[in-house]
């Protein structure tokens, strides 16, 4: 019992790890149409500011997450205003446009601060171990999942219960209906992109402290990120959550039986095998005309 | 695509031949350039942009004719190159390779016998008909997967990338099999015919450019084709198309296959003209590069493209000189990219196109300026 515990522990840790970082791909892409391979930049520009926040202005991690994402999400804006909207009608091309994207910010950060890796220090008031149930948990882990569920709350808030989420709403079911009704499209997408971007960032400074920071620390998550939306179906919040949690549990599961590369082939596998028989995620019921 | 049939078909014309003659240029360029290269060390250096040039061409067929963004293209690449080593590795002396035969890596990794699939490559002509065949046959049964369920859009380029990163780690992992991280090194030379293929001899460069022309002109004349055509029909219209009564799957797993061979072959030679096999010839960088110079080429142009790979690896590989230029060529690379992806869709060979257009309508004749006229307002409408 207490192994099966731990066991659980151990996924709902990675879950909320995966559901941090896939929230912004999900609104993005879910809500925009647009595959943000800069995603995982995103993430990584977030774990670089709080690593720099920390190195030069002395703040700690805590009091920085509210700076983080305003700076990642205002670039966000400023990324979606000067390129993506030009490409909304060639929904293919944004993948290679969000790949060059990636590809600069990347190499921007690793002309600024080196390629060496950066350690972000814990702070110290979530640094200790707590017992649950009889289990020993970093203080920090679960101290991610509540945020990760904070986070999730928040979202889901705006999206059903604010003015701005009911706009939303209204761009991604008619574009030009909504538009007739005084909605300016373009201004709900480049804040909803700005918002997502700033999640990734929020994300990154997050889990800065877990791993380590480098320039392409980016490319992992947003393989990750990606199999959460797929898994959990591109219009659903809801989805994005339970796909989380049971790829969490799974990774955790198949880690613990066989080495870490194979558990990441057989995910990646079982992911396609899903595109091909449920495009449209596990967890949604009703697709999108 | 609502235009007369007339303007539409007189364009077209008009861009097919251009696009011979680049193929053509590009040919007799290639044949060309060893006297003027002076040294083996640079014959070298442009027989891999050449090979990656085939690679591009490949992608190009696939993506510019079929619509397919495969951004796995690196995949059948890298099978083709490690088909080669394998053979390659079976006959070096056995100095390099072991006890009894076997390669290096194996014995270091406690294997005791040959595994059963490393055996039929001591055979150098299965392993070219394996090189060519097994990629082709593996796009095959994906692209058979994907399109039987009638994937398309970004759930394929999904699809490509992922079956990429699986492949690319079960390689590195299997280290005992396939060299891991390290590759598989040490290989001997190639040998067709008594003719012995050094990677930096004429040879070799001949080989390749020679494969370079023939792979371009049979992309050339199967996009000349009812294949061809129906092919950019579905890239177009998918729906219009199925509603003839053509087999959509059916053309779109074909142009897969015959791409995936194509990039095959050109594995076979990178790891000729590179004297190794490794796991980054199936890396998603270098797969996402071949998008990358299809696109600063031209992804409707099988010339374009070749000469997009060309003209970005070469840049890159002399900028690549000093670490400083390195970082920042990715820099601008990157930039480069975002913005011809923006600005450009076509690439180069678009501009070059329109330049030309824009050349013969201002000359007297009317049709050519009417059939331009049109081209250009199909182009607003397209934007």
């Amino acid at each position: 019992m207490h192994f099966v515990l731990e066991q659980f522990l151990t996924g709902l840790s990675i879950a909320s790890i995966l559901l941090l970082i896939a929230m912004g791909l999900s609104i993005i892409y879910g809500t925009m149409g647009v595959i943000n391979l800069a995603h995982g930049e995103f993430i990584m520009l977030g774990a670089y500011a709080a690593w720099a926040l920390k190195t030069f202005a002395g703040i700690s991690l805590l009091p920085s997450l509210i700076l983080i994402f305003l700076a990642t999400a205002a670039f966000g804006w400023v990324v979606e205003r000067l390129l993506l909207r030009r490409l909304y009608n060639r929904p293919l091309d944004t993948i290679l446009a969000t790949w060059g994207i990636g590809v600069v910010m990347q190499q921007v950060v690793r002309l600024l601060a080196g390629g060496d890796l950066r350690y972000v220090e814990m702070p110290p008031s979530l640094s200790g171990g707590m017992t649950i149930f009889g289990v020993e948990v970093a203080g920090y882990r679960v101290f991610v999942f509540l945020f990760a569920t904070a986070l999730f709350v928040l979202t889901w808030w705006i999206i059903n219960g604010t003015t701005f989420g009911l706009k939303l709403r209204a761009v991604v079911q008619d574009r030009s209906v909504s538009s007739a009704f005084g909605i300016n499209p373009g201004r709900i997408y480049g804040l909803t992109f700005a918002y997502g971007a700033g999640l990734a960032g929020l994300a990154g400074a997050v889990v800065s402290p877990l791993k380590s920071v480098s320039p392409e620390m980016g490319t992992g998550y947003v393989v990750d990120a990606f199999m959460v939306v797929v898994l959990g179906g591109v219009q659903s919040l809801l989805g994005t959550v339970v796909s989380a949690f049971v790829l969490g549990q799974v990774s955790g599961v198949i880690a613990f039986l066989q080495n870490d590369t194979i558990a990441k082939a057989l995910v990646l596998l079982l992911i396609v095998v899903l595109i091909r028989f449920r495009p449209q995620g596990l967890f949604v019921a009703r697709v999108r005309t | 695509m609502t235009a007369p049939v007339t303007a539409k078909t007189a364009r077209r014309g008009h861009f097919r031949n251009a696009e011979l003659l680049g193929i053509l240029l590009l040919a007799v360029g290639m044949f060309v350039l060893p006297e003027v290269l002076g040294s083996d060390y640079l014959l070298n250096k442009y027989g891999r942009y050449l090979v990656l040039s085939i690679l591009a061409t490949a992608l190009a067929l696939s993506w510019g004719y079929g619509g397919i963004l495969n951004l796995g293209q690196a995949l059948p690449f890298g099978l083709g190159s490690y088909c080669m080593a394998m053979a390659l590795k079976l006959r070096t002396v056995p100095v390099h390779t072991g006890a009894e035969g076997l390669p290096d890596f194996m014995v270091w990794n406690n294997v005791e016998k040959l595994p059963w699939f490393w055996q039929p490559f001591y055979s150098m002509t299965f392993a070219i008909a394996a090189g060519i065949l097994l990629p082709a046959a593996l796009m095959a049964a994906v692209g058979w997967f994907m399109f039987r369920g009638r994937i398309t859009g970004v759930f394929v380029a999904i699809i490509t990338l992922a079956v990429l990163v699986v492949t690319n780690l079960l390689i590195i992992d299997q280290q005992q099999y396939t060299g891991g991280f390290n590759g598989i090194t040490d290989l001997a030379q190639l040998e067709i015919g008594g003719i012995v293929f050094d990677a930096y001899s004429r040879h070799t460069y001949y080989l390749i450019a020679g494969t370079a022309t023939v792979s371009l002109l049979v992309c050339y004349a199967l996009t000349r084709t009812k294949f061809g055509l129906i092919l950019q029909a579905i890239r177009d219209q998918e729906n219009r198309v199925r509603y003839f009564g053509y087999d959509v799957a059916r053309y779109k797993i074909a142009v897969l296959a015959v791409s995936a061979g194509i990039a095959g072959l050109a594995g076979m030679l990178y790891t000729v003209v590179m004297e190794f096999a490794s796991p980054t010839f199936l890396g998603v960088q270098l797969s996402l590069s071949v998008v990358i110079w299809c696109a600063v080429g031209g992804r409707q142009s099988l010339a374009g493209a070749f000469l997009g790979a060309v003209i970005v690896t070469g840049m890159q590989g002399v900028l690549s000189e000093s670490k400083t230029f390195l970082e920042t060529w990715t820099l601008v690379m990157g930039a480069l990219f975002v913005l011809v992806v923006l600005f450009m869709p076509k690439g180069l060979a678009g501009l070059l196109q329109s330049v030309i257009r824009r050349f013969r309508s201002s000359g007297p004749s009317p049709s050519d300026k009417k059939a331009a006229d049109v081209a250009v307002s199909q182009r607003k409408e397209a934007a």
